[in-house]
C-alpha cells in the first residue's frame, strides 16, 4: 500500500493535498457550529446530485409524460418515492441551510477583508443555485410549476427594447411549454456540475484566505487545530442532526414543501387561485410585487438578492468579530432577519391592501438596512472603540484604521 | 434542547403519524364506493385493480370489482370523457391525487361530498364548492337524518380510500422512516460521545 502511495506521490501530490487540505489544514479551534453549514451544503448538494441522476433514469422531459412519469416514480418505481422526496425535501433543505450560511457569514462580518472573493464565489454559487431550482420546480408538470414558470419567465419582459424576444427565447415560444420543459430539463442537469465547479472554487478561496472565527482576532499558531480529526467529528455530528430533521420531513411530512396545486397536472387554460413560489423565494417575490411598477419590482427584486455582494463596501466599520463588538449592527443584524421573514409572510399571501402595505414597509426595511450601513457603520466604530473594546480587538480595528489613514 | 426532550419530539411526530393512519376496514369500504360510485364519472387512472391487493381484498373480491378488465387495468370512468363533457359540459377530474391536490386532503374531500344543499331557488348547491357541476350523487341534501348519518359514513370511508390512493406507499414509508430515523438517531449519539472524546485531547 505504502509503495502505490509512494508512487502516486511521484507523479501527483496525493499525500501533500490530503496532508494540505484536511489533515494538517489550520482551522480556528473556537469555530462554533454555525460554521458547519457550508459542510452540510456540500452534503446536501451531493444528495441532489445523486438522487437526481437516479430520478433522470425515469423520468420523461415531455409536457405529456412528465406528470405521468412523476407518478410512476412514486409509484412503480422500487423505492422511486424515497428518491423523489429525498429530492424535493432536498431542495428545501439546501436553501435553509445555505440562507443560514449566509447569515453566519453577515453576522460575523465574515465577508470582510480579506474575504471578498470568498463571499462573492458564494454569491454566484447562490445564483446559480436559485436558477437551478426554478427550473427543477417546472419538470413535475404541475399546475404550479407551469404557472410559476409563465410569471417568472414573463418578468424579463421587463428587458428594454428586446424585452419579448428574450422571453419568447427563454421560453423556446410563445408560451411555456413543452420546448420549456425539455431545456429546463437539460439545464436543470448542467446546472449541478457547474455548482460543483463553483464549489470548488469557493473552497480554494475559502483555503486561501483561511476561515474567519467568532472572536473577530487572527488567531495565533497555537489556536489553530488541525480540521481533522476535530472538525471532521464536529461536522459529522451536525450532519447527524441535520440528517434526523431531514429525514423526519422525507419519511414522515414527505408534502410540507409541495403545492397542493402542484398535483394538478399543468393547465394552461386555468390558472391558480394564486400563484405562490417556493418557500426559498417568497421574501424576494415579496419586493418584486412591492413595487407597483414591472420593470422597477424586477430591478428592486434582483438589487435585493445582489446586493449582499456589496457587503463588504457597505459596511465599512473596522471592528472585527462583526456582530459580537458591534451592538447597532447587531440590531441591525436581527431587524433585517425579522424583515425577512415578515417578507416572506407577504410573498405567500395574496396582496390584500394590508398585505401590500406591510409588503411596502418591510421592502423599504430591506433596503434601508443596506443603505443606512455606510453610515452607520463608521459612527457605530467611533462609539465602540470610544466605550472600549477587548484589547486585541480594539488593536486589530486601530490597526486597520491607521492603514486606511495611511500613517503606518 | 436536552436529548430528552430531542427524543420526546421524534417520538411525538412517528407516533401521529401512525394514529392518523385510517384502519383497513375502512379503507376496503372506501374503495368500494369509489369502485362503484365514483368511477363511474371519474378515472383514477394511477390506480390499478391489482393495488387492491395491498388493502387486503382477495383476489376473488378484486375479480369481482374488475369485471371484465385486467388486474394490471387502470381505472378508468366507464362513461367515455366526450359523453361526460355533453352530459356535464366538463371531463371530472382524475381521482387519484385528489386528496393531495386540495388544501385540507381527505377532510376537503369529506366536506366537499357532505356539502350539498338545496338552496333558496330549490336548487343543489354545494358550501364548499359553489358552482360545482357534479351531481349530489349520494342525495344528501334531500336526506333524512338517519340517511345523512349514512351518506357522511359513506363519505369518510372515500376520503379516507382517497387519501390512501394518493399516496399508497404512506404505510411502507412510515415503517421504513422508524428505523431509518432510529438508526441516525443511535448514530448522532455516537458521534456526539466521539466528539467529545476527540476534542478532549485538547484540553
Amino acid at each position: 500500500m505504502n509503495k502505490i502511495i509512494a508512487w502516486v506521490d511521484q507523479r501527483f501530490p496525493l499525500t501533500f493535498f490530503i496532508k494540505h487540505e484536511l489533515t494538517d489544514y489550520p482551522t480556528p479551534r473556537n469555530l462554533s457550529y454555525w460554521w458547519g453549514f457550508g459542510f452540510l451544503a456540500g452534503f446536501v448538494l451531493v444528495i441532489q446530485i445523486v438522487t437526481g441522476i437516479f430520478l433522470a433514469m425515469h423520468y420523461k422531459p415531455d409536457s405529456n409524460l412528465a406528470f405521468d412519469s412523476v407518478q410512476h416514480i412514486m409509484r412503480e418505481v422500487n423505492y422511486g418515492w424515497l428518491i423523489r422526496y429525498l429530492h424535493s425535501t432536498g431542495a428545501s433543505a439546501f436553501f435553509a441551510v445555505i440562507y443560514t450560511h449566509m447569515a453566519r457569514t453577515l453576522y460575523y462580518g465574515s465577508y470582510r477583508r480579506p474575504r471578498e472573493l470568498l463571499w462573492w464565489t458564494g454569491q454566484g454559487l447562490l445564483l446559480l443555485m436559485m436558477a437551478t431550482a426554478f427550473m427543477g420546480y417546472l419538470l413535475p408538470w404541475g399546475q404550479m410549476s407551469y404557472w410559476g414558470a409563465t410569471v417568472i419567465t414573463n418578468l424579463f419582459k421587463a428587458t428594454p427594447v428586446y424585452g419579448d424576444q428574450i422571453v419568447t427565447w427563454l421560453r423556446g415560444g410563445f408560451a411555456v411549454d413543452d420546448p420549456t420543459l425539455t431545456r429546463f430539463f437539460s439545464l436543470h442537469y448542467l446546472f449541478p456540475f457547474l455548482i460543483f465547479a463553483a464549489v470548488a472554487i469557493h473552497l480554494v478561496a475559502l483555503h486561501t484566505v483561511r476561515s474567519s472565527n467568532p472572536s473577530g482576532i487572527n488567531l495565533a499558531d497555537k489556536d489553530n487545530i488541525p480540521f481533522h480529526p476535530y472538525f471532521t467529528i464536529k461536522d459529522l455530528f451536525g450532519l447527524g442532526i441535520f440528517m434526523i430533521v431531514y429525514l423526519l420531513i422525507v419519511f414522515f411530512k414527505p408534502d410540507l414543501f409541495i403545492d397542493a396545486a402542484n398535483n394538478i397536472p399543468a393547465n394552461p387554460m386555468q390558472t391558480p387561485a394564486d400563484i405562490v413560489p417556493e418557500w426559498y423565494f417568497l421574501p424576494f417575490y415579496a419586493i418584486l410585487r412591492s413595487v407597483p411598477d414591472l420593470a422597477g419590482g424586477v430591478v428592486a427584486m434582483a438589487i435585493s438578492v445582489l446586493i449582499f455582494a456589496a457587503m463588504p463596501y457597505l459596511d465599512r466599520s473596522r471592528v472585527t468579530g462583526g456582530a459580537r463588538y458591534r451592538p447597532i449592527y447587531r440590531a441591525m443584524f436581527y431587524i433585517f432577519v425579522i424583515d425577512i421573514f415578515v417578507l416572506g409572510y407577504v410573498g405567500a399571501h395574496p396582496p390584500s391592501l394590508q398585505i401590500r402595505t406591510i409588503g411596502e414597509v418591510s421592502t423599504t426595511i430591506y433596503f434601508l438596512t443596506f443603505l443606512l450601513l455606510p453610515f452607520v457603520s463608521r459612527w457605530e466604530e467611533k462609539f465602540v472603540l470610544a466605550r472600549g473594546l477587548p484589547p486585541a480587538v480594539e488593536a486589530m480595528a486601530r490597526k486597520e484604521i491607521a492603514e486606511a489613514e495611511g500613517n503606518v | 434542547m436536552s436529548n430528552n426532550k430531542l427524543f420526546g419530539l421524534i417520538f411525538c411526530l412517528m407516533f401521529s403519524a401512525r394514529s392518523a393512519q385510517a384502519d383497513e376496514a375502512q379503507l376496503k369500504r372506501g374503495a368500494h364506493v369509489a369502485v362503484e360510485v365514483c368511477n363511474t364519472c371519474h378515472s383514477l387512472k394511477y390506480l390499478k385493480y391489482s393495488d387492491f391487493l395491498k388493502l387486503g381484498f382477495s383476489k376473488a373480491e378484486v375479480d369481482a370489482m374488475r369485471g371484465t378488465k385486467g388486474m394490471a387495468d387502470p381505472l378508468i370512468s366507464q362513461m367515455a370523457p366526450a359523453d361526460e363533457l355533453a352530459m356535464f359540459s366538463t371531463v371530472p377530474p382524475d381521482l387519484s391525487l385528489m386528496a393531495k391536490a386540495r388544501d385540507g386532503g381527505a377532510n376537503y374531500i369529506y366536506a366537499m361530498i357532505t356539502g350539498f344543499y338545496t338552496d333558496a331557488k330549490g336548487q343543489t348547491a354545494n358550501h364548499v364548492f359553489p358552482g360545482i357541476k357534479m351531481p349530489d350523487v349520494f342525495m344528501i341534501a334531500q336526506a333524512d337524518a338517519a340517511g345523512r348519518q349514512g351518506i357522511e359514513q359513506k363519505a369518510r370511508d372515500v376520503s379516507a380510500f382517497l387519501e390512501w390512493a394518493s399516496d399508497p406507499q404512506a404505510e411502507e414509508r412510515k415503517t421504513l422512516g422508524r428505523y431509518v430515523i432510529g438508526y441516525f438517531v443511535f448514530l448522532t449519539v455516537l458521534l456526539y460521545f466521539l466528539k467529545k472524546k476527540i476534542w478532549k485531547r485538547l484540553d
